[in-house]
């Protein structure tokens, strides 16, 4: 990690970018608790989504409302759906019944509404680090692109990597990579899917503490996907556990763990309460599926 | 001090290969040399030594640059044809499932036919001289790219587009900055592999259909048993078909497809 670098939207530069007034592409930050429920951001209505000709549906008539600012942790095993779920969030994929409104507004595909970390390498091998980070900022038409891209690539400890191709990266170095480039574009939806899951426990809780840092000066909605129970109760509002066989919701945690939260809070007793009883729920669903 | 090192490293490897090359050539020259004394005909095997000479005296009448320049024109006409068509062909199909239906069972049925069958044709339709090899060599070298092309085409991953979608590509960069770098390592292959074809294929057709370069060179010199020159013919081809063939793959990976090949 770059320590002492200071972080992105702290920056003149990277304000600078920002138009004055409304813009479809930036958050306005709402300076509510994040845990209150405000005007609803995405939500989804009776979404089922199936592949083929399968018996059981990949995501089951699933409903979830979230809030403007909202940190939504989506938990479950393997196979249960969460990675598709995301993707009818980002609009890569149609639900076959159901809907899903973003701003109210019916989801028509992807744009750059909503920033994407993928849980698979999804960088362009044809471009460097830094060309994949500012690709977003590129697109978007903004002159400073090469500038966001290499403050971005500082946050994430990869300035010395700026020019390297992808493939002479590591895969957590990798998947640095594409949180950047996904928050480059300052998406007011930001959807992740196991963004830490490559990496060694010493980067992970450094991303996890520097992604809530992040997540506080910008306040997006952040769906983040993870199998991963302590992470979740760490840096979400709202732990939304996944069941499988078809992929359902099976309970949802509201976390009230105050914020800012440093890595102290894994031994605040409330932690622990809540680790116990997700730990619960998701040992019943397991078994439930193994019978 | 680590970068002297790797360079140092480098340069030992590059040695090696050298020294080992030209050990192996030399041998063949040796065996060459001892084949040709023991059988003591110089229309049935010149020693390497006579063909040199061969070389010397064709290049001295400019007759060989003449030849060379006819086949490497005929090459790049047939090759340039066969890319303009086959590479737009083949992504356009890769993406188009209803065309790829169309046109590929033609494609399956024409792809076996080998370049030396489409001479007849060639001939009748365009005479003798430079069309039918233009042709032949067009022919050839299709196949190779369309195919390459195809298969990079076809190799575009969702995830990418995916990204390139959310990050507020349109259709015009999703078509520039991801669908066409990404088919772009296959469809360089497939034209490494089209010259090749061609530069084979225009040999072919100027044994039977040319009255210049290096093929027709071979045929009358063959006629006149002056097989020096016949020898002289085939190993520039040789040394020609690895200049091209290595200059391009030299190309590829330092300027064309570098993201391929990371150091
Ligand atoms: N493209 C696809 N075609 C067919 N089936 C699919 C496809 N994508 C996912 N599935 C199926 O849908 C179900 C849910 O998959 P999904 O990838 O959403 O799971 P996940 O919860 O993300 O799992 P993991 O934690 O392993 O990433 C699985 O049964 C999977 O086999
Ligand atoms: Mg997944």
């Amino acid at each position: 990690m770059a320590r002492g670098v200071s972080p992105i939207h702290q920056r003149a530069d990277y304000i600078e970018t920002a138009p004055t007034g409304p813009a479809p592409h930036l958050h306005v930050v709402d300076p509510v608790p994040s845990h209150a429920q405000q005007k609803p951001r995405l939500s989804l209505d009776g979404v089922t989504v199936n592949f083929g000709a399968r018996a059981v549906s990949a995501v089951q008539d699933v409903s979830l409302t979230i809030g403007a600012g909202e940190f939504v942790a989506l938990l479950g095993p393997s196979g249960c759906g969460k990675s598709t779920l995301l993707n009818v969030m980002a609009g890569f994929c149609t639900p076959v019944q159901g809907r899903v409104l973003l701003d109210g507004e019916p989801l028509t595909g992807p744009s750059a509404k909503c920033g994407v970390v993928f849980q698979k390498h999804s960088l362009f091998p044809w471009m460097t680090a830094l060309d994949n980070v500012a690709f977003g900022p590129r697109r978007l038409g903004l002159t400073n692109a090469r500038q966001i891209a290499q403050d971005l690539l500082d946050i994430v400890g990869l300035a010395h990597v700026a020019n390297e191709w992808p493939a002479s990266l590591s895969g957590g170095m990798q998947q640095r990579v594409g949180i950047a480039r996904a928050l480059a574009t300052r998406p007011p939806v930001l959807l992740m899917d196991e963004p830490f899951g490559a990496l060694d426990a010493q980067t992970r809780s450094l991303m996890q503490e520097e992604l809530l840092s992040i997540w506080d000066k910008l306040r997006p909605t952040v769906v983040f996907v993870t199998h991963d129970i302590e992470e979740a109760i760490f840096l979400a509002d709202r732990v939304v556990v996944m069941q499988t066989y078809p992929g359902r919701i099976a309970r949802e945690f509201a976390i009230d763990i105050p914020r800012p939260r440093s890595a102290e809070v894994l031994n605040d007793h409330a932690f622990i309460e809540r680790r116990r009883e997700i730990t619960d729920v998701i040992r019943v669903e397991a078994r439930k599926t193994f019978r | 001090m680590t970068v002297a090192l790797q360079s140092l490293r480098k340069f030992k490897g590059v040695a090696v290969a050298i020294t080992l090359g030209a050990i192996g050539l030399s041998l063949f020259a040796g065996i060459w040399t001892w084949a040709s004394a023991h059988l003591g005909n110089d229309v049935l095997l010149p020693s390497p030594l006579s063909v040199l000479s061969t070389y010397a005296e064709l290049i001295a009448d400019g007759s060989l640059a003449k030849d060379i320049g006819a086949s490497i024109f005929r090459v790049f006409a047939g090759f340039s044809i066969a890319s303009t068509i086959a590479v737009p062909l083949a992504l356009v199909l890769a993406y188009s499932r209803i065309l790829r239906g169309l046109v590929m069972p033609l494609i399956a049925l024409i792809r076996p036919i080998p370049p030396i069958a489409w001479i007849p044709l060639a001939i009748l339709w365009m005479g003798l001289g430079d069309p039918p090899s233009y042709f032949i060599t067009s022919i050839a070298a299709f196949f190779p790219i369309f195919l390459n092309a195809f298969a990079g085409g076809t190799s575009l991953q969702q995830e990418h587009v995916n990204a390139a979608r959310s990050l507020g590509a349109g259709p015009f960069a999703l078509l520039t900055k991801v669908m066409l770098p990404s088919a772009l390592p296959m469809i360089v292959t497939g034209l490494r592999i089209g010259l090749g074809q061609a530069w084979m294929a225009v040999v072919t057709a100027e044994l039977i259909a040319a009255q210049s370069g290096l093929g027709y060179m071979i045929q009358i010199s063959r006629l006149s048993l002056e097989t020096s020159r016949v020898l002289v013919g085939m190993t520039v081809i040789g040394l020609l078909g690895a200049v091209m063939i290595g200059s391009l793959g030299v190309l590829e990976r330092r300027f064309i497809v570098p993201w391929n090949y990371p150091r």
